[in-house]
C-alpha cells in the first residue's frame, strides 16, 4: 500500500469515527470513557465497518489490509481516544486463537459474536499455584471417550462473571513434560459445575478479576482448540497477540498522560522538564520500535525489538502517571481519574507477563544468558 | 513509514563491520593512545572504502544513493569497533552543519568526502549545551575560543557556529595561521579534544539556523554511542555467560541477567530514536521537530552508552578495573561521546521545557 493509500484510509477511518461517536464525545470524555452502552455500540459498529481486525478478510469482519496499514488505523483510533473495547480479551486474544486454531465449526459458531461483542470471553490461564509459571498449571481434564471431565481452580480470570465463554487451559497429560501436557478447551460458562466468584478490585476498574471453580465440568472433545496436548502453542500465540496490543495501549496512554500534563500544568513544573523530555523519548522510541518490529516481521527478518515492547511500554506508562501525579501536588490525590490511571499503570507491569518474566525472556532468548 | 535499515543497508553495514574487524583490533586503539599517527592507516581505509563519501549523500554528483540511515549505520559500526578515526567529527558533525548552507558547501564537502578532515567548534566555555563560542565580524574575520573541539589536532578545516550581530553564522576557517590548537587531556586519547582559539579570516560563511546546523551532529554522535553501548553490552554478556561462581554461570543470576536485559532495552530505545531521526533528517517536509528528534536520540544514546559501560564494568568485577581488559576503552569513548553536544539531562530538559510551553499540537 502506498503512503497515499494509507492516508486515504486514515481519512476514511476518521470520517467513520466522527460519524460514529456522539457529537459531545470529547467534551464529556471523562464520563463517556466509562459508558458501557456506548462502548458496546462502538464495538459493534467497528466490527460492521471492518475496523476491528483490519488485516482479516471481509468475511471475518476485516478489510484484508496489510499489517502496516492496520497498525496506522490502530494508532489513529488510539490517538483519537476511540472508546475502549469493553471486553478486550475477546477480539484481541480469543478471536485470533479461534481463527488460527479453531475447527470450521468453532470458527462459524464463535468468531462473529466474539468480534461484535455480543458474547464476551475470559482467559482461563492463571491458577493459585501457576502465575508466571503458567506451564505448571494443575487444572486436570480427564478424557473418557469424547468427553473431558475437568476439575480445578482458575484465578485472576478477568470478566469471567460477564463472559459467555472462556479459553481454558487444562492438563490433559500429567506424565508428559509440563509444557507438553497442556490442552486448550473452549469452556461454555453455563456448563454445570462452573462456579464464578468475582474478586473485589483495589481500583475502580471495570475489568474485574474472578475466581473460577471447576467441579466435574464435562466438556466435549469437540471443544478442543488446537490439538490435544498442543495448548502451549495456543497460549504462546495468544500472548503474542496480547503483547502486540499492549504496546499500542501503553503508547497512547503515555501520550495522553503527557498531553494532560501540558494542558494542566503549562509553564510550571520546571523541575520536571528533564523527566518530561525522557518520557517524550520513551513514547517515541516505543512507537518506532513497534514499527521496526512490524517491518522486520513482514520482511521475514528476526524482530527482537518486539520482545522489549511489553517491558518498555509498561514502564514508560507507569513513569508517566507518576510524573503527572508529581506535577499536580496534593491535588493528585483528590482526582479519582488519576487514581485509576495510577492503579492501571501498576497493573501494566504485571498483566501479559510480568516485567521480571520479560527480563528473563530478553536475557535468555535475546542475549543467550543461561537459565537460572 | 520505513524505520531503520532495509536489507541492502544491512548488508552494507555488515561489510563495514567486516572491514573493521580486520583493520581495527583493540591493539590499534591502544596504539593511538601513545602514537599520534597510528589512526592514519585506518583513515585511509575509511576514505578508500567510501565511508567518507557519506558527506555528500543526497547532494553530490556521485553519492551512490546513500542516505542518512547509511551514515548512522556506518557510525554505529565504527562505535562498536571504537574506530579511532575522526569519521564522526568530520563526516557526521562538521559536514552535517556544512550541509545546511546548501550548494555553496559542495566543494568543501567534496574535499571531506575525499579525506580532508573538518571539525565543529560549538562549545562555549562553562556551558553544558552547545552554543556560539566564536564571533564573525563584518570584515569576515572570526574571533574567539571554543572548548572540547573533537579531533581538532587531526583536522584541516574548522567549521564554527558564530554570533554575527543578531544572527547565527556558519564560518569555515582553514587550520593554520591564526588558529591555535591546545590539546586537552581527553579521557579518551583516541578521541582527542582541544581548546581552539581563532583570530583568522573565514573562507566561507553563511547565515544558518543554529538548531538545524547542530542537529545532524547530535544524531551522528548518538549513532556512534549506540555502537559503543552495543559493544560494551556484548562484552558483558560474553563474560556473564562464561564466568562461573557458586558453580553456575553468573549470567544465570537474575541480579546480572536483569541488569543486562535493562541495558538491552536502553540500546534498542536509543537505536530506534536514531533510526527515526535519520529518516526525519532526510525528509524535506520535516520542520523544527528535527532538532527535537536528534536531541532525544542523543540523550537516549548517552543513557544507553553510559548504562552499558557501567554495567559491563560491574559485571567484569576486578577485571574491569584493569588496564589490560578492553572495557575501559569503551568506557572512555562513552564518557567523551556522552559529554559532547549535551549530556542527557540537559537535552531532555530542553525538549521537555519546549513541549511544556507549547500549545497542544
Amino acid at each position: 500500500m502506498s503512503q497515499t493509500d494509507v492516508a486515504e484510509l486514515r481519512d476514511e477511518f476518521d470520517r467513520w469515527l466522527t460519524s460514529t461517536l456522539p457529537t459531545d464525545y470529547y467534551d464529556k470524555y471523562s464520563t463517556y470513557r466509562w459508558d458501557l452502552g456506548l462502548r458496546r455500540e462502538y464495538q459493534r459498529a467497528s466490527f460492521e465497518a471492518g475496523w476491528i481486525q483490519p488485516t482479516w478478510s471481509p468475511g471475518q469482519g476485516g478489510r484484508s489490509l496489510p499489517p502496516a496499514a492496520a497498525l496506522e488505523i490502530r494508532l489513529r483510533a488510539a490517538l483519537r481516544s476511540a472508546p475502549k473495547l469493553p471486553n478486550i480479551a475477546g477480539p484481541n486474544v480469543a478471536a485470533p486463537a479461534i481463527r488460527s486454531f479453531g475447527t470450521p465449526d468453532q470458527v462459524s459458531r464463535l468468531l462473529t459474536p466474539c468480534l461484535d461483542g455480543s458474547e464476551w470471553w475470559a482467559l482461563g490461564m492463571s491458577e493459585p499455584e501457576a502465575g508466571s509459571d503458567f506451564a505448571s498449571l494443575r487444572t486436570r481434564a480427564l478424557r473418557t471417550g469424547d468427553v473431558f471431565t475437568v476439575n480445578g481452580h482458575k484465578i485472576w480470570t478477568t470478566q469471567a462473571h460477564e463472559s459467555r465463554w472462556a479459553v481454558l487451559y487444562v492438563r490433559t497429560d500429567p506424565e508428559a513434560p509440563k509444557h507438553k501436557g497442556i490442552s486448550c478447551l473452549v469452556l461454555d460458562m453455563e456448563t454445570p459445575g462452573v462456579t464464578i466468584e468475582p474478586v473485589r478490585m483495589a481500583s475502580v476498574s471495570d475489568e474485574t478479576f474472578c475466581e473460577v471453580f471447576l467441579d466435574d465440568v464435562e466438556i466435549p472433545a469437540s471443544a478442543l482448540l488446537g490439538p490435544e496436548n498442543g495448548g502451549w502453542q495456543v497460549a504462546m500465540s495468544a500472548l503474542g497477540h496480547e503483547r502486540q496490543m499492549i504496546w499500542v495501549m501503553n503508547w497512547v496512554e503515555t501520550r495522553r498522560g503527557l498531553e494532560a500534563l501540558r494542558t494542566n500544568r503549562k509553564g510550571t513544573c520546571d523541575d520536571l522538564h528533564s523527566t518530561v523530555g525522557a518520557l517524550l523519548a520513551d513514547a517515541e522510541a516505543l512507537r518506532l520500535n513497534g514499527y521496526r518490529a512490524l517491518h522486520n516481521e513482514s520482511s521475514g527478518r528476526p524482530s527482537p525489538e518486539g520482545d522489549i515492547l511489553k517491558l518498555f511500554g509498561s514502564l514508560a506508562l507507569q513513569r508517566t502517571w507518576e510524573t503527572v501525579a508529581a506535577a499536580l501536588g496534593p491535588a493528585a490525590v483528590t482526582d479519582p481519574d488519576l487514581e485509576f490511571e495510577r492503579h492501571d499503570g501498576l497493573a501494566a507491569t504485571i498483566y501479559g507477563g510480568t516485567s521480571e518474566i520479560q527480563r528473563n525472556i530478553i536475557g535468555e532468548r535475546l542475549l543467550g544468558l543461561p537459565k537460572g | 513509514m520505513q524505520i531503520g535499515p532495509n536489507a541492502d543497508q544491512l548488508e552494507l553495514q555488515a561489510a563495514t563491520r567486516e572491514v573493521l574487524s580486520r583493520s581495527c583490533p583493540s591493539t590499534l586503539i591502544r596504539q593511538t593512545y601513545t602514537d599520534p599517527r597510528a589512526w592514519q592507516d585506518l583513515w585511509k581505509t575509511a576514505v578508500h572504502t567510501g565511508w567518507t563519501q557519506l558527506a555528500v549523500r543526497g547532494i553530490g554528483p556521485e553519492d551512490f544513493g546513500l542516505t542518512t540511515t547509511d551514515l548512522v549505520l556506518t557510525l554505529e559500526a565504527c562505535g562498536g569497533a571504537l574506530a579511532p578515526i575522526p569519521l564522526v567529527s568530520s563526516i557526521g558533525v562538521a559536514a552535517g552543519a556544512l550541509r545546511t548552507i546548501g550548494s555553496r558547501a559542495l566543494d568543501l564537502l567534496t574535499d571531506l568526502a575525499d579525506g580532508s578532515i573538518a571539525t565543529l567548534a560549538v562549545q562555549p566555555s562553562g556551558q553544558r549545551l552547545p552554543g556560539l563560542a566564536l564571533t564573525l565580524a563584518d570584515d569576515g574575520r572570526v574571533h574567539g575560543s571554543a572548548q572540547c573541539v573533537a579531533d581538532a589536532v587531526h583536522a584541516d578545516l574548522l567549521v564554527a557556529l558564530c554570533s554575527s550581530g543578531d544572527r547565527t553564522a556558519l564560518a569555515v576557517i582553514p587550520i593554520g595561521d591564526g588558529v591555535l590548537i591546545e590539546p586537552a587531556k581527553s579521557a579518551d586519547p583516541s578521541r582527542p579534544l582541544a581548546v581552539v582559539t581563532v583570530d583568522a579570516e573565514a573562507i566561507e560563511s553563511a547565515s544558518v539556523d543554529f538548531e538545524q546546523a547542530v542537529a545532524p551532529g547530535l544524531l551522528a554522535l548518538a549513532a556512534e554511542l549506540v555502537g559503543i553501548a552495543q559493544g560494551a553490552l556484548d562484552i558483558a554478556v560474553d563474560h556473564a555467560t562464561t564466568r562461573r561462581q557458586f558453580d553456575r554461570a553468573i549470567g544465570s543470576y537474575q541480579g546480572i541477567k536483569h541488569a543486562l536485559a535493562d541495558d538491552y532495552v536502553a540500546v534498542e530505545r536509543a537505536r530506534a530514536l536514531v533510526y527515526g531521526a535519520a529518516a526525519l533528517l532526510d525528509d524535506a517536509a520535516a520542520g523544527p521537530q528535527v532538532w527535537d528528534a536528534c536531541a532525544l536520540a542523543k540523550a537516549a544514546a548517552n543513557d544507553a552508552a553510559l548504562a552499558c559501560t557501567r554495567t559491563a564494568v560491574q559485571v567484569l568485577g576486578a577485571l574491569g578495573q584493569t588496564w589490560e581488559h578492553d572495557i575501559h576503552l569503551y568506557l572512555r569513548r562513552a564518557w567523551v561521546g556522552a559529554a559532547l553536544l549535551g549530556d542527557s539531562s540537559s537535552l531532555y530538559h530542553v525538549a521537555g521545557r519546549r513541549f511544556m510551553s507549547e500549545g497542544a499540537r
